[in-house]
């Protein structure tokens, strides 16, 4: 549904995005992860066809965003990061005016009206003057008029910016609601909201996509570091031994049940089989041994770091 | 094809007409119109024609509205936008550029149009002086004024679209209008004999003073009005997307 090729934006000397490749099926949720000034938002601009690419080519539902935009910006809802309402406006007016220029009939705008205000939870707001609204209300009217003209793509930044955890929840549930039935691009430097919510995940910084895929595919452009979590139902000083006698250098951790257990990181020249031998071999009743995933935002710091 | 120019103009309108400020200068307009129509009856000294003509393109306050109106309705248009980012907004919607302008400006035009309308009242006094002043030159008087403010506008709307700073867009468009209203009158004055003939026929008081309050409608006159504002809102709409080329 969105096609990005070798895209690439120049700001004089400043390159804000630098030869970035993603591909987004149709119904699929990409979260597009990123530092401040990784190039996420310019990204964005140039396939909501505000800004043009310096060289590349992007397509949304089949049409170019540089030869075709009109016909792009008919399949999109946007919402930008800094969002910008009239402040003399209500709400109602405000949505009705956006659903003309989106060309909705009176029909159509009054009854996607009605439903994008009770998706966003702004059916109390209809009158209110957008001036009036705080920024989380104002947040989830840009949202509604993303969703106002029921487009098939979504392109979202920083979706839940200036929103409490409450109202955050609500719209990331939202937004997870779509999956499958609208093709979602959201972005976010904020991964621990992204993690459970994108079937995929592409890293950018610098302007450079570091890596693209599910979280596992990510372990494996990240490279697994082998780190294990180990337990043992004796005495944990005993199995700190056995496990500096392997020539590893355990370190204290905590799984969620409150356990003490042991962070070995494995050389590549072990494999975890011959470990649990060895342990089990030195007496060490084992009760716990298992890989530690590691999470999105560990993998993304290292990427960045990288 | 579908256009979206009707729903822009009408927010344009709506903004325009929906604001506090609005009636502020149209208070303020009302107020300096009736001056300057007073002082016209005197100089015009009870001859309608003469009052009519001094009234509408022969006296200062006139040439005033005509330099300071235009920049102050048009600064905002779009140098607001842009720095609200209200812009970002309206320019990723499916709207063509073209018909961003050209709503903004056609706002901005019926809006000043509006402030002017109520000088016919004043016109109208004249019945108690016994005529009223020539319909002829009552249209002409008018369409010139049209044809002027549509040309300050598009100039306006130019300058709103170059800078996010509205004060920067109406001083910039303030300064061109000065130049483009004194030039023909100082070339004039210093004498450059073969720079007087061109500037003159681009001057829009010689084409008030020698034809629009007079009933005169030449029609090169209005070819020029009508192609001079439709090369300031290519200008406009081409600034408008050189965003893309930045």
């Amino acid at each position: 549904m969105i096609r990005i090729e070798h895209l690439t934006r120049r700001f004089h000397e400043l390159v804000a995005v630098d030869d970035v490749s993603l591909h987004i099926q149709e119904g699929e949720l990409l979260g597009f992860l990123g530092p401040n000034g990784a190039g996420k938002s310019t990204t964005i601009k140039i396939l909501t066809g505000f800004l043009p690419a310096t060289s590349g080519k992007a397509t949304v539902a089949g049409h170019d965003v540089a030869q075709d935009s009109l016909a792009v910006r008919r399949k999109i809802g946007y919402l930008p990061e800094q969002i910008a309402v009239p402040s003399d406006t209500r709400v109602n007016e405000y949505l009705d005016y956006r659903g003309r220029l989106k060309g909705l009939t009176a029909r159509e705008r009054k009854t996607r009206q009605d439903t994008v205000l009770a998706q966003c939870g702004l059916e109390p707001m209809r009158r209110r003057l957008l001036g009036q609204l705080s920024r989380g209300y104002r947040q989830r009217v840009g949202l509604a008029d993303a969703l106002l003209g029921d487009p098939p793509v979504l392109i979202l930044d920083e979706a839940t910016g200036g929103l409490d955890p409450g109202q955050r929840k609500e719209v990331l549930d939202l937004i997870a609601s779509f999956r499958g039935d609208k093709t979602v691009l959201i972005s976010s430097h904020v991964l621990a909201e992204i993690e459970p919510l994108a079937s995929r995940v592409a890293i950018i910084a610098k302007g450079r996509v570091l890596a693209c895929g599910t979280r596992a595919e990510l372990h494996d452009t990240a490279g697994r570091r082998g780190e294990f979590l180990v337990g043992s139902a004796g005495p944990a000083d005993v199995l700190t031994r056995a496990l500096s006698a392997e020539g590893l250098t355990p370190a204290p951790a905590d799984d969620a049940d409150g356990d003490d257990l042991q962070l070995v990181s494995l050389p590549s020249s072990m494999a975890p089989e011959q470990l649990l031998a060895s342990l089990v071999a030195a007496g060490i009743p084992v009760r716990h041994f298992e890989p530690r995933e590691r999470s999105l935002q560990e993998i993304f710091l290292e990427l960045v770091a990288a | 094809m579908k256009t979206a120019l009707p729903s822009l103009l009408w927010r344009e309108v709506e903004s325009l007409f929906f604001a506090p400020l609005a009636y502020i200068v149209l208070t303020i307009f009302l107020f300096l119109s009736g001056f300057s129509f007073v002082k016209a009856l005197g100089e015009g000294a009870g001859e309608v024609g003469r009052t009519v003509e001094i009234f509408l393109g022969g006296g200062h306050w006139f040439w005033l509205c005509m330099l300071l109106l235009p920049p102050l309705i048009t600064m905002r248009l779009v140098a607001e936008e842009r720095r609200s980012g209200q812009l970002e907004v309206l320019l990723t919607a499916p709207v063509r550029d073209g018909e961003v302008v050209l709503a903004k400006f056609l706002g901005a035009l019926i809006f000043q149009c509006f402030l002017w309308a109520p000088t016919l009242l004043h016109i109208l006094l004249l019945r108690n002086y016994g005529a009223l002043p020539a319909v002829g030159q009552l249209v002409t008087s008018y369409v010139g004024l049209t044809c002027v403010l549509a040309l300050l506008t598009s100039v306006g709307l130019v300058f709103s679209i170059l800078t996010s700073n509205q004060i920067v867009a109406a001083a910039a468009s303030t300064t061109f209008n000065l130049v483009f209203f004194a030039l023909p009158i100082a070339i004039d004055e210093i004498g450059i004999d073969w720079l007087v003939s061109p500037l003159r026929s681009v001057s829009m008081f010689e084409h008030f003073t020698s034809g629009f309050s007079k009933g005169v409608l030449d029609s090169s006159v209005l070819v020029f009005y009508a192609s001079a504002t439709l090369a300031m809102l290519v200008v406009a709409t081409r600034s408008l997307e050189a965003r893309k080329w930045r």
